[in-house]
């Protein structure tokens, strides 16, 4: 069996091929495999698996696929003879990305916006079609109707939410921002995470520039295509000026999936911003294609390969220690499936649970089963939910933080709810009592 | 049956992706690491068949394909799963697309390949 968490991981690297795929098909051979090797090495993909396995990630995969549907349908769009196969694969590949995960169902939305304001400013073509309008949204209303609790729900978070952050002072200066600021989210994400130069590397920035530059020069239809992503990220991260901040530094970690394929561009087409002769633009562009790749290598991978380093993302309150490894590895193999696992004593309160939360997190990758904190339940489930299903009790970070308080709560939980339940485990100071 | 050379050229290019993921998830992951491989493969199929039908280009319909055969597919199982078994819930998914396929091309149900 698959653990759903590995699973997350092979899917989040989908970005990579979709992303191959698309700049094949507009801008050919050269440009695709440069963003395709850029993009492997991306901290802001990669390491969300690491910082808690965001379960967005697959579905920012979808985000250039439904652009290039969107696109090949306006672009095949003419009076006489109406096609409308591209505009149902647009609406099956929203739908599908709606199930997977609204906030990227949403960046969708806004990038087919921009991308069909763009392509009608240039070709002042009304693509409007009823029949294919109807029967799009209908393919989209069965796939959202496929899984009707999850997907109705996303209307209750629709509103907004009193415990999220809300921008109150209006900052001009973040206009002519493109990351936020990492103090916003301490404890969530490292500072690094904000960095360009630790994400993408100081060297892409030239290329970065010089191929935004040709496509804005340039304004060909695919160069709009490209423009339609980049802008509509822009206006997803600025999201919190309209009051939408939730997840808003998650929506960053798709920066790499535009900017990769711009650097190459920027790259490949840098010489034909200069006049020089045609063989010799040759030769200057796969020299370019070369340094690019040494680059990559010298600064991305290597980069890489210092941050994939167990020892450097090893830490107290995020990842499991050994008790606890040790633990999740009983409960996969004694615990049924059936079950989940209700943890006491990993730290939850606010300041911690940003942070802990990973561990959570890493406790159901390693145990395959559910887990939650128990203090966090709302406390009208707290005992039903505690008497169906397995407790956890860990005292293995108590003690080095020092927390009486949740020593003591453990203590009296363990004396009154749990007497009369079969302690199942207990080594190394975890215990899991049996329902 | 003939094959275009573009479609030949896809088809050698889709063996050697295959076969490169086969082996990385092999030497990765064991048995279970091919296993998965092979996995994505049968669960993209019938929707490649199926886009077949269209005119869309090869690279096309493979990278759709292995969208809708990761999402579309491992839903219908778990639909289908709540009232039958999963083993037997795949079986019927795979069977029934491939059905779905056959009908679309002798009906010629979307009419849309030249």
């Amino acid at each position: 069996m698959l653990p759903v968490y590995l699973l997350n991981t092979i899917m989040a690297t989908f970005i990579i091929i979709t992303v191959y795929f698309v700049l094949y098909s507009l801008y050919g051979f050269l440009p695709a495999i440069l963003s395709s090797i850029l993009l492997i090495f991306s901290p802001r993909d990669f390491m969300p698996y690491l910082w808690g396995q965001w379960p967005e990630r697959f579905a920012y995969a979808f985000i250039p696929i439904i652009l290039y549907c969107f696109y090949k349908y306006y672009l095949s769009y003419n009076e006489t003879e109406k096609k409308g196969l591209y505009f149902y694969l647009t609406a099956i590949f929203l739908g599908i990305q709606l199930l997977i995960h609204p906030l990227v169902f949403f960046h969708s939305v806004v990038s087919l916006a921009v991308l069909y304001a763009l392509l009608f400013l240039k070709f002042r073509k009304f693509a409007f079609n009823l029949k294919h309008i109807i029967a799009g949204f209908l393919i989209f209303a069965v796939l959202f109707l496929a899984f009707p609790i999850q997907t109705f729900n996303i209307f209750s978070t629709l509103g907004i939410d009193p415990g999220e952050k809300q921008k109150s002072d209006f900052e001009l200066g973040r206009l002519f921002q493109w990351s936020l600021n990492p103090k916003d989210y301490a404890g969530s994400v490292p500072p690094s995470y904000f960095s360009f130069s630790e994400m993408h590397g100081l060297w892409t920035l030239p290329f970065l520039l010089a191929g935004i530059a040709i496509l804005v020069i340039r304004r060909q239809e695919r160069d709009l295509f490209m423009l339609a992503w980049l802008i509509s990220l822009y206006l997803i991260l600025h999201r919190d000026f309209i009051g939408k901040a939730t997840f808003l530094h998650r929506s960053l970690s798709a920066t790499a999936h535009i900017f990769a394929p711009l650097t190459a561009i920027g790259a490949v087409y840098i010489v034909t911003l200069f006049r020089i002769p045609d063989n010799t633009k040759k030769y200057v562009k796969y020299a370019l294609a070369g340094v690019f790749i040494y680059f990559i290598f010298s600064v991305n991978f290597a980069y890489a390969a210092k941050l994939l380093n167990k020892d450097t993302y090893n830490d107290f309150f995020s990842t499991l220690n050994e008790p606890e490894y040790k633990a999740a590895q009983w409960v996969l193999e004694n615990v049924p499936p059936a079950y989940n696992v209700s943890i006491l004593g990993i730290p939850h309160a606010d300041k911690f649970v940003s942070v802990t939360s990973k561990k959570i997190r890493w406790m159901g990758a390693a145990s395959q089963r559910v887990n939650r904190f128990y203090y966090l339940l709302d406390d009208d489930q707290k005992d039903g939910y505690a008497r169906n299903n397995y407790v956890m009790l860990d005292y293995t970070m108590v003690g080095p933080i020092n927390d009486v308080e949740l020593y003591n709560d453990m203590q009296q939980f363990e004396k009154e709810k749990l007497a009369n339940r079969t302690l199942v485990y207990d080594n190394d100071n975890i215990k899991v009592y049996k329902p | 049956m003939s094959m275009t050379p573009e479609k030949k050229e896809f088809a050698i290019f889709a063996l050697v992706s295959m076969l490169a993921v086969l082996i990385s998830g092999f030497m990765l992951f064991g048995a279970a690491g091919a296993r998965i491989a092979l996995g994505v493969f049968f669960l993209s199929l019938p929707f490649y068949l199926i886009l077949d039908n269209f005119e869309l280009s090869p690279g096309e319909k493979s990278v759709f394909s292995l969208l809708m055969g990761l999402t579309l597919f491992s839903s219908m199982v778990y639909l289908s799963g709540l009232v039958i078994s999963f083993r037997i819930s795949i079986l019927l998914t795979f069977i029934l697309l491939i059905i779905f396929n056959v009908i679309i091309k002798k009906l010629k149900l979307f009419n849309v390949k030249s």
